[in-house]
């Protein structure tokens, strides 16, 4: 924002707004710093020796590694925990690619193509973040049960493969992950190509490039970092998800995912050390997406701003 | 708007949309659908009647208070979350755009946090946070309205913020040059001017706690304190009846509802200002 | 001149924080109360004569295990309302109630082997006596039991064993032993119990293996190793949704309990007959029985006294059986009498023990931290599809 009044940091008016901020910034502080905190102080704590439920430890010269330690040997596991972090990485990039084709046409389309019928596509894609991820969820379980409208169909069209889709198969999972997440790829990426200066294309156009060639070497690689940042608002949600499959495939071992083995061991067992751990795990792994994405969103807020 | 030639490629990516649009949709039209069922059945269409919403004297979600407990808890998180968000957040996206200083930075970077973290992570921060440090806060409906405020004071921010952006220092220096000290520039000409992103904001806050199952599900302490989606996931693949649509049915009612109700008062002050659908969509997108 | 928000100071400012962190945060810790740290046994109960709580009493317990109608009969009786919590597992339940994250009067189905949990830390109180009138009903083997000597802190509600439930229709009921959950005809359709010592102690039986709290690393990793066949064998599913499943046919072999194979006869469909339905169990068998208890922090007591005393009256038992399925332990009411009532088919006599299974049976008895943390890495691995 251009400080035109070109009033130095600091002072009374500058106070203000950092006044203004307080309620925000100390909410923010007690309820999401802290709690990560608490994370690792239970990760690194004890246990209570009667109920085995978390006694988290405060001062990190005292922290024990142990827990941690234990839970990265299984991680390196490939016949253990590193299984499941495969899977997730496996779900979530099938799931992740999927959303590109799909989601890439129809962003594209919206952008550039609606013409006066944008704001009716708009609200079409808008829609579904106002339906209950969980009800939407629940709309493929009706359709996908054994007597459900996918087999129905299946067998009115003579196709092979009537199935019992909830039975535990990774198709269910990385089709549900698709479908529950695709609104928040394809939101943000039309948001991005709208952007797209369509100068640079009409010029590609204008040289005597066919439409398929501009797309290729002109649209496309302008609409990386649109594709990056929707990529990375989209991934992040999937990887600790753990609702999906257990609504899809009701507990089967095969389609296990990080969140699963989360919530196991801090909800059902006497090790919240290992559930915290995995937390911790899960959240450096994703800190460099984490990062990427703040730090892009910065530099936009930045030149929104100029 | 592009010169495009008008033709193949448009038609072919056309239906592409419109198929994403139907397999987007379809499934939860069917699933409202089924909500009218006469029978017992999740998975075929049978004679249309209100009976799991109110006319079956145990099972329907008038009558069954396992169902109608959630809708209130819900309803309840979700507006009161809703009301006290709005205003931290306004304060803090108004204060953070015009503070300056390394402080200010920190706090930007602080507000962005909860946008990129996977909502295990949170839920179980917060799960560990008011059972271990904060243990004289009450269990279940306040924890849940608590983490419901966490998570949505940054989608207010950057809403708010980009709305600022766009408007710009000047009605404000304008106000504050005819004589306003800055509380007052604040309330009579910046919130005013505000107004679409406020009531986008609360549209936001409303729909994202609604459908807020992770951190519900983990600070929830029991029957009194489930919410729809908890209870969509506990009994979706159990023993359920078709009253489990009616209840999904009925949140969506009450969420659009809302939305619609928010949309009307955005598009009357927008009038009187100016400004296109698309900004506010476009906003939304940024968010999300 | 660039003064941008870069990676450096994101960390940079993290790192502050963090030793902020580390310095205020014992000072917060300070500010909490100290509810959750263990006080110890509950030696004294609530006092005699006391009249019953306005209420409403708060129950925590499995989902559907107990009859709404002996629910609806007690509120009546009582003009009360009594709401019901439900959990999914022990562990879970005990971990809910510990860290106060539920807030409950009766715990109506406590575990035997981590009933001393409960009892240790204080989170049940003994019981009063004076307020249980029908305390003569508990069935023989379990008024002085082993877990809980002279019934000081526990009723027990159901008794039931451990076996295989299944579809008499698709699998012959003469062959059906352990190995039947490993048959790759009834690939698709198999069943775990989600449970860790279940499972676990099921992969050691199987293998003729009685001790079903060994301390001995190698048969625990060997049971998971054995549960982890079924992944891509059977293609496997891990719950407690049996009782449904096998009457409405997604399921065919199930690791189950006893009572579970008698719930399914309220959920068979509209044609289907009980024939359908099959139960085995080896003997001797894992056998347990749930406990009721009432919580020391109960805003509720003398109801939730009057609840267990409700719920052992002879005919409520019965009642509640017609719902639950699960065999109450209530003296008398044993399998010959069941099928007398014609409350149980003959083909799912063995769903329905005797006193003599009940006093044989392998009992589920409490772990050490270690040991408890062996099996359930071990059942992690499993579900991890490891």
């Amino acid at each position: 924002m251009a400080n035109a009044a070109g009033a130095a940091p600091g002072g009374h008016r500058n106070a203000f707004w950092g006044f203004l901020s307080l309620p925000g910034v100390a909410w923010l502080a007690a309820l999401f710093v802290v709690p990560f905190y608490a994370v690792a102080a239970v990760a690194f704590g004890k246990i209570d020796p009667i109920l085995r439920t978390a006694d988290p430890v405060w001062n990190p010269a005292q922290w024990d590694f142990s827990a941690m330690n234990r839970v990265i040997d299984r991680v390196l596991d490939p016949n253990d925990l590193g299984k499941t972090f495969l899977r997730t990485f496996a779900y979530v990039g099938g799931a992740l690619a999927l959303c590109c084709l799909i989601g890439y046409p129809v962003a594209y389309f919206v952008a550039r193509h609606a013409g006066p019928k944008r704001g009716l596509f708009l609200a079409l894609l808008v829609l579904p973040f106002w339906i209950s991820y969980l009800m939407r969820m629940l709309a493929w379980v009706n359709l996908l049960q054994p007597d459900g409208y996918v087999n129905r169909i299946i067998g009115w069209l003579h196709l092979p493969g009537e199935h019992n889709w909830l039975n535990g198969d990774w198709p269910a999972v990385v089709l549900g992950l698709t479908y529950g997440y695709i609104p928040f790829f394809i939101l943000p990426l039309y948001a991005a190509l709208e952007r797209l200066d369509k100068r640079l294309i009409e010029a590609g156009r204008d040289l005597g490039a066919s439409p398929s060639r501009v797309f290729r070497h002109v649209t496309l690689p302008l609409s990386v970092p649109g594709l990056l940042a929707a990529s990375v608002i989209t991934v992040l949600p999937m990887f600790g998800d753990y609702y999906t499959n257990g609504f899809l495939t009701s507990g089967s071992p095969r389609t296990e995912m990080i969140g699963n083995q989360i919530e196991f061991y801090l909800r059902g067992t006497s090790q919240p050390q290992t559930g915290a751990s995995l937390v911790l795990i899960l959240s450096a792994m994703l800190l460099v997406l984490m990062a990427y994405y703040l730090v892009v969103t910065v530099r936009a807020q930045r030149a929104v701003a100029t | 708007m592009s010169r495009n030639r008008p033709g193949q490629p448009a038609r072919g990516l056309a239906l592409v949309t419109w198929l994403y649009v139907l397999w987007s949709l379809l499934p939860v039209l069917i699933a409202i659908r089924i909500s009218f069922n006469s029978g017992k059945s999740r998975s075929t269409f049978q004679s249309p009647s209100w009976r799991w919403y109110f006319t079956d004297p145990l099972q329907s979600v008038w009558h069954d208070d396992s169902l109608r407990q959630p809708l209130r808890n819900s309803l309840k998180l979700a507006a009161l979350t809703m009301l006290i968000t709005v205003p931290i957040g306004v304060a803090m996206a108004i204060g953070l755009q015009r503070w300056r200083g390394k402080l200010s930075k920190a706090s930007n970077g602080l507000m962005l946090f909860p946008l990129v973290t996977p909502e295990i992570v949170m839920g179980v921060a917060l799960f560990l946070v008011f059972t271990q440090v904060y243990t004289s806060v009450p269990r279940g409906f306040t924890t849940q309205l608590l983490g419901h405020i966490t998570f949505s004071i940054s989608y207010v921010v950057v809403i708010v913020r980009g709305r600022l952006a766009a408007i710009g220092p000047q009605y404000e220096e304008a106000a504050r040059d005819l004589g306003a000290n800055r509380m007052q520039a604040m309330r009579l000409v910046l919130l005013p001017l505000l107004g679409p992103a406020i009531f986008a904001s609360l549209m936001v806050v409303f729909a994202g706690s609604i459908d807020d199952f992770v951190i519900s599900s983990f600070l929830s302490t029991g029957a009194s304190s489930e919410t729809v989606p908890m209870k969509i996931y506990s009994s979706g693949r159990a023993t359920a009846t078709p009253a489990l649509n009616a209840l999904a049915t009925i949140m969506l009612v009450f969420t659009l509802a809302a939305v619609g109700l928010a949309a009307l008062v955005m598009r009357r002050m927008r009038m009187r200002q100016g400004g296109g659908d698309d900004v506010q969509l476009g906003n939304m997108a940024a968010v999300g | 001149m660039d003064t941008g928000f870069t990676r450096r100071q994101i960390i940079g400012g993290s790192a502050r924080l963090g030793l902020a962190l580390a310095v205020g945060v014992p000072l917060l810790q300070a500010c909490g109360d100290d509810s959750k740290s263990s006080s110890g046994k509950v030696t004294e109960s609530i006092k005699d004569g006391l009249k019953p709580e306005a209420g409403p009493l708060r129950v925590f317990d499995y989902d559907s295990y107990i009859n709404p109608d002996v629910i609806s009969s007690f509120e009546d009786k009582y003009g009360v309302k009594v709401e019901v919590t439900t959990f999914t597992s022990d562990d879970e339940a005990i971990s809910k109630l510990a860290s106060g994250a539920v807030d409950v009067d009766l715990h109506h189905s406590a575990a035997t082997n981590s009933l001393f949990k409960l009892v240790d830390s204080g989170l049940i109180m003994p019981l009063n006596k004076t307020y249980l009138t029908n305390i003569g009903n508990v069935a023989a083997p379990l008024r002085d039991p082993y877990y809980d000597k002279g019934g000081t802190y526990t009723v027990p509600y159901t008794i039931f064993g451990t076996g295989i439930g299944f579809r008499a229709d698709r699998v012959d009921p003469a062959g059906v032993n352990w190995e039947t959950l490993w048959n790759p005809a009834y690939k698709g359709s198999a069943s775990v119990l989600d449970d860790y010592r279940e499972g676990l102690s099921m992969a050691m039986l199987r293998k003729g293996l009685t001790d079903v709290n060994t301390t001995d690393p190698a048969v625990i990793k060997k049971a998971g190793e054995d549960l982890s066949e079924l992944t891509n064998l059977m293609n496997i599913k891990v719950e407690i949704e049996g009782y449904h499943t096998i009457p409405e046919g997604a399921t065919t072999v199930a690791h189950t309990w006893s009572g579970d194979m008698l719930t399914a006869l309220q959920y068979l469909p509209e044609g289907t007959t009980s024939d359908v339905l099959g139960y085995w169990q080896p003997e001797p068998a894992v056998i347990n029985n749930d406990c009721m208890c009432v919580m020391t922090k109960a805003k509720n007591p003398v109801l939730a006294h009057l609840f267990i005393d409700h719920l052992i009256d002879k005919d409520n038992a019965l009642t509640n059986f017609t719902f639950v399925g699960y065999q109450p332990a209530i003296e008398g009411i044993d399998s010959q009498y069941l099928i007398d009532q014609n409350l149980v088919p003959e083909n799912l006599r063995t769903s329905v023990m005797t006193n003599d299974q009940i006093a044989q049976g392998y009992r589920f008895l409490q772990l050490s931290t270690d040991v408890e943390a062996l099996w359930q890495d071990a059942w992690s691995k499993f579900t991890a599809g490891g």
